[in-house]
């Protein structure tokens, strides 16, 4: 033993405090934990792999594709989301390629982006395109 | 079924005989187990990914024969250099002065069985809400890579691609590889695997926490750090997120602990025979390299602090050499791992792109106001506590006081130094980050405080004066 121990009623008093903090801190915690009534349908897999899945099986195992997309809020999590499904394809936001994958949640467009042709519509708003250049 | 157990057990067996190869001693007692098999997960998961991307890199098809002949390999090694003397365990003695009541004990008790289950219950229905990890970059950027890795076959580089920036293709991928090496035993995508693992991260850093400290400090500090960090809400919430910064705490806290436990040890002299404690530190800290590029600046900051610290303990050249030498042994296999990902797989990272604006941004007396109020709010707001817990620890500090013998310990002024430099390393990137500013800090600042923090509370503690004083490493 090379620490001799030394009493005091300070030290534990502060750790009893610490603790009594600590445990508020765990019934914050269960506090804002979601309890099993509220587990929900999981927004990722609907809104990733499971609205992409016919997409996908039409288009190639690897290589670039295309993206259009709408503007907005939920714009860059689309885009991430769509890539997120479609891997190990890598999809690049931009139309300038030979395929190009729409994804219109709120309202598809009516007449195709500039120099692209509609390829299949999967519904849902999810969109094939081609570009206009490519045989 | 049969083949994901047949990939946790390589994973925890490798993890195991890795930990035993460096362990000073043979030792049945309770701590010590608990110890190396905390370890062992981390080291476990760490081998997983590293077998996976050198099996991507080479072609292997046939992964299982890779896991084998590692494991294989690892055996062999350990029974080769353990062929040497190794003491058994000394009858450990059970003497424990506390300076608590022992009605303060029970309560300590009481209060890691509660903690422990409210975070258990926690972090295993947020795991359920959010299979796919809670948070934007468990999919646009962890588990991306990981489907990369998986799906990709021969095309897995294609994940790394310059088309893709946002999705961080510079990151490591410690976290992809060993997710995408579940996957492949599994034949299939599982959410469960990355849900899983963070599990493992998040309660293996606590039972590292505890253990190590059980060893250093005893059980009633050991279980007050414990609770700390079990009652510390983003840490639990974090390690379900599928992000990299809670298995980056736990090699963070492997690194420090390990060097703690070290230079306990090698007091009393033997030094030689606690060597293996530095080779692990060194390779924990290089996984953490492996894990995220915060891992890459760490590793930097406890060379330093090594040398800064063991030159002014230790005073002899030859004694220092020794040290750094095994610290850089355990090191090396993940440096040269992450030098060749960064090499010849991914793109430059978004952070060092332009050179003449990051001077500019550094001329900028604005930009350090900020960050400094920045992590000062954030020093008083992390950890989503109702009374914060740095304010509770300083209050704590003050009724208890320090422990001069420990605080003056190589180990543990290394790994005060290397947090601080990691720290003003974050600071720096801040400065010269090309995003904006306020947007950068507000989403990564509590994930940078959340790395930092399972070891900042083992350190608090271990520097704490009070608890019981056990005959900690060197004497069993």
């Amino acid at each position: 033993m090379d620490e001799s121990p030394t009493s005091g009623r300070l030290p534990t008093i502060a750790a009893s405090i610490f603790v009594v903090c600590c445990l508020l801190a765990s019934a914050k915690l269960v506090i804002d934990t979601p309890g099993p009534g509220s587990l929900k349908e999981d927004e990722v897999a609907r809104r990733s792999d499971q609205r992409f899945a016919a997409l996908k099986a039409e288009l190639p195992q690897q290589g670039i594709v295309g993206y259009v997309g709408e503007s907005g809020n939920r714009a860059v999590g689309d885009y991430y989301l769509a890539q997120y499904a479609l891997a190990p394809l890598v999809v690049e936001h931009s139309p300038n390629h030979s395929l190009v994958v729409g994804n219109f949640l709120a309202s598809p467009p009516e007449i195709p982006p500039d120099n692209l042709r509609l390829v299949k519509d999967f519904g849902n708003g999810v969109l094939l395109f081609a570009s206009k250049d490519a045989r | 079924m049969g083949l994901a157990l047949t990939a946790v057990t390589f994973c925890l067996a490798s993890g195991y005989v890795i930990v035993a190869w460096g362990w000073p001693r043979r030792s049945s007692a309770f701590p010590d187990l608990l110890l190396r098999a905390w370890l062992a997960t981390g080291y476990g998961v760490g081998l997983f990914s590293v077998i996976f991307f050198v099996a991507r890199v080479l072609g292997l098809a046939h992964l299982i024969v890779a896991d084998v002949g590692v494991l294989g390999l690892v055996v062999a090694a350990f029974f080769l250099l353990r062929a040497r003397d190794m003491p058994p365990d000394a009858p450990r003695s059970s003497e424990e002065n506390s300076r608590f009541p022992q009605w303060f004990g029970r309560i300590l008790t009481a209060s890691l069985a509660i903690t422990l289950g409210a975070a258990l219950y926690s972090a295993v229905m947020r795991a359920l809400a959010h299979p796919h990890g809670e948070g934007w970059d468990a999919f646009a950027i962890w588990n991306l890579h990981a489907r990369f890795l998986f799906r990709g076959g021969e095309h897995w580089r294609d994940g790394f691609s310059t088309l893709i920036p946002w999705s961080h293709p510079d990151y490591p991928l410690l976290l992809p590889a060993a997710v995408a090496h579940f996957w492949t035993y599994l034949g299939r995508e599982s959410q469960a695997a990355p849900a899983i693992i963070g599990l493992v991260f998040t309660f293996s850093t606590v039972g590292l926490l505890y253990s190590a400290l059980f060893i250093l400090r005893g059980r009633e500090q050991a279980m007050l750090a414990a609770i700390a960090l079990l009652s510390t809400p983003t840490f639990i919430a974090q390690g379900t997120w599928q992000y990299a910064d809670v298995p980056l705490s736990f090699f963070f806290l492997a690194t420090v602990a390990l060097l703690c436990l070290h230079d306990d040890g090698s007091r009393e002299g033997a030094a030689q025979r606690f060597r293996g404690l530095l080779v692990l530190a060194g390779l924990a800290a290089g996984l953490g390299a492996w894990t995220k590029n915060e891992g890459v600046l760490f590793l930097a900051a406890i060379i330093v602090g090594r040398q800064w610290t063991a030159g002014r303990n230790l005073g002899k050249s030859t004694t220092l050499a020794g040290y750094t030498g095994a610290l850089l042994a355990g090191i090396a296999p993940t440096f040269v791992l992450v030098a060749y990902f960064k090499h010849f797989v991914a793109p430059a990272g978004d952070l060092f792109s332009n050179p003449a604006t990051m001077l500019h941004r550094v001329m900028e007396p604005a930009r350090y106001w900020a960050i400094i109020q920045w992590f000062v709010k954030e020093f008083f707001r992390f950890g989503g506590w109702v009374i914060p817990g740095t304010v509770l620890m300083v209050g704590l500090y003050f009724a208890a006081g320090k422990d001069d013998r420990r605080t003056r310990e190589t180990g543990f002024r290394t790994s005060v130094v290397a947090l601080a430099l990691t720290m003003a390393g974050y600071l720096a990137v801040y400065l010269i980050t090309p995003y904006d500013i306020y947007w950068h800090l507000r989403s990564s600042l509590p994930r940078l405080f959340l790395q930092l923090w399972p070891s900042a509370v083992f350190l608090f503690f271990l520097g704490l004066k009070g608890g019981s004083c056990r005959a900690g490493m060197g004497h069993p």
